[in-house]
């Protein structure tokens, strides 16, 4: 019947295509709204117990409902997408359900073995519990990273994006919380995968270098002694990769400073030394209103510094004595106490470098008391 | 103002004269004030109907991105469907279990072939245990990894059973100790798994049956 009005009457062709490609616009346009809304709660992140003051429909959740999740979950060794988002909402909303559930032993397995499983839908949502199970104290995250740490580490390989992001979230609250865990991540390689990530090419939609950055800065703050000889040569080797205005640059020169990567037994080669400092030049913002300008500058100060100290030769680097002496009078100027003094041995090892000539630098030198 | 307080060359060389060259550590850099404020551990908000829609959607309409259930996300064996969730771990897969190149450099046993499960560790090792043992030991690996390349798939070990018993081939020599990965045989555009010949003992499943078919006939 269908192909004889077809056939017939040419105009109910074109309104049947109509209507088609006015389901599929309209399809496209509903998968379009999701997806902005899926980004949109991704980016909805809340801290322990926060979410009770943030949202007043919340399912209340307590020890006892932690506990029967979990004794569940455990009996049958599988939890579902449901099971999953309750205990994630548990976690968030008090510190008590999170220990409550560390305590029934085999519970935490149940969810990893989803986090490791074939379906990916099952391992976002797992990751997401995991992040949220992440907000308990230094044993939690210690038991999470003895169990799921090298997975964690494994799937900041992967593709799926949502999936990495939240091992990233993972593991900068683990990082933040125990140290002994963020020695134990540092073995397996952490930070050289974190770097790779930092460093990753700007046009990456994804963009995970400002999660990257905090957590290797976490690394860099609280476990800069774990870090290995050859993650400090790896991130030495590949500092070239991160390139002035990328996304969380401002975070370079902390990490270079604090993990030590310029030091006398470190044997950087010209390239990297001119690198850094036209980073430090590039990146400049000349006013300490933001603590992104104050980490760029107050670290990048001292990076460059240490430079000097490792006595560089001529022919290793290219200074432009103007350029240079142009930076440091702003730098100077702006009078800040702590600052004033690390240039003061910035300029102090330049001088012993012997790189410029002396008399003419201290005679533009612009210092204030 | 600043033309005030500004020093002189010679202030500013008393100045230097007083600080001794060498660099700034870290340790030195933390007693002052920390730049950034202290991280706050922030947990992550699911939404309950992402859940349900995957749940319903067995296969998404459009490629979206939190809702896919399907393989792509994932790194695939071609030859037996494994999948793996890094790229690194499908190259070790596919070179340790279906090479015949490899297994034959491991069987020469001149240097070492298995590479560490970490991509950016640069140790390989003599034999899969010897790995395991250095994963655990230095990299806090758990003794089960999920995704060792030590074990065979379930499929791949019963095919090698099938293959044993058709062939009716001595077992020790036949595997090498486990030594010989299963490589499929080559197929002339009739694959094994979609025949209807239930005569599979004559089926030359992998190499080292081809192999053994091959001095049979001679």
């Amino acid at each position: 019947m269908e192909i004889v009005a077809r056939a017939s009457t040419p105009a109910v062709d074109v309104q049947i295509n109509d209507t088609a490609l006015r389901l599929r616009i309209r399809e496209y346009a509903r998968q379009q709204r999701k997806e902005l809304r899926t980004n949109t709660t991704d980016a909805l992140r809340f801290g322990l117990g926060q979410i009770k003051d943030k949202i007043s429909e919340l399912e209340n959740l307590g020890i006892k409902d932690v506990q029967g999740m979990a004794s569940r979950i455990k009996r049958r060794k599988h939890a579902t997408g449901e099971d999953m988002y309750r205990l994630s909402h548990a976690f968030l909303q008090g510190n008590e359900n999170i220990t409550a559930f560390a305590e029934v032993q085999g519970a935490t397995q149940v969810i990893i073995k989803e986090f490791t499983g074939t379906q990916m839908q099952r391992q976002i949502e797992a990751a997401e519990c995991l992040c949220n199970y992440s907000l308990g104290d230094a044993h939690v995250c210690e038991k999470i990273t003895t169990m799921a740490g090298s997975y964690l580490v494994t799937f900041l390989d992967s593709k799926e994006p949502r999936l990495k992001r939240s091992c990233l979230w993972t593991l900068a609250n683990i990082l933040a919380t125990c140290t002994k865990s963020a020695s134990m991540l540092l073995q397996m390689q952490l930070a050289s995968k974190l770097w790779k990530l930092y460093t990753l090419p700007v046009n990456d939609i994804n963009g995970y270098h400002e999660d990257a950055a905090i957590c290797l800065y976490l690394i860099a703050n609280r476990a800069a002694s774990s870090i290995t000889a050859e993650d400090r040569r790896y991130i030495a080797e590949n500092l070239h990769k991160k390139q002035p205005g990328e996304a969380a640059a401002d975070y370079l020169m902390y990490i270079v400073f604090q993990l030590e990567i310029v030091s006398r037994e470190r044997d950087l080669c010209a390239p990297h030394f001119q690198h850094l400092l036209q980073f430090f030049v590039e990146n400049l913002n000349l006013n300490m209103n933001t603590a992104a300008d104050k980490l760029r500058i107050v670290y990048g100060v001292r990076v460059v510094a240490n430079i000097f100290a490792t006595r560089p030769s001529m022919g290793q680097l290219e200074l432009q004595a103007e350029h240079l002496v142009n930076v440091l009078n702003k730098l100077f100027a702006l009078r800040d106490t702590n600052l004033t003094m690390d240039l003061m041995q910035l300029l102090k090892n330049l001088i012993e470098a012997q790189l410029l000539d002396n008399e003419l630098l201290l005679e533009h030198i612009r210092v204030y008391a | 103002m600043s033309s005030a307080t500004l020093l002189t060359k010679a202030q500013l060389q008393n100045a230097l004269n007083s600080i001794s060259a060498g660099f700034l550590t870290s340790a030195e850099a933390n007693k002052t004030e920390p730049i950034l404020s202290p991280f706050k551990k922030l947990g992550v908000l699911i939404d309950l109907e992402d859940i349900e829609e995957a749940k319903e959607t067995k296969i998404p309409l459009y490629k979206n991105v939190n809702t896919k259930t399907t393989q792509t996300q994932y790194y695939s064996c071609i030859q037996c469907r494994r999948q793996l969730p890094t790229a690194h771990l499908l190259d070790l897969h596919i070179t340790e279990q279906h090479d015949l190149y490899f297994a034959v450099s491991v069987e020469r046993g001149d240097k070492p072939h298995y590479t560490c499960y970490i991509e950016e560790c640069p140790l390989k090792f003599f034999l899969p245990a010897e790995r395991k043992d250095h994963c655990i030991k230095v990299h806090k690996f758990p003794a089960n990894y999920r995704f060792d390349q030590g074990k065979l798939p379930t499929k791949a070990k019963s095919s090698i059973r099938k293959a044993t018993n058709a062939m009716d081939v001595n077992v020790g020599e036949n595997m090498n100790d486990g030594k010989l990965p299963y490589i499929k045989a080559f197929s002339f555009g009739h694959p094994t798994q979609r025949t209807f010949n239930s005569r599979k003992e004559k089926a030359l499943l992998d190499v080292q049956a081809m192999r053994e078919a091959l001095d049979d006939m001679d």
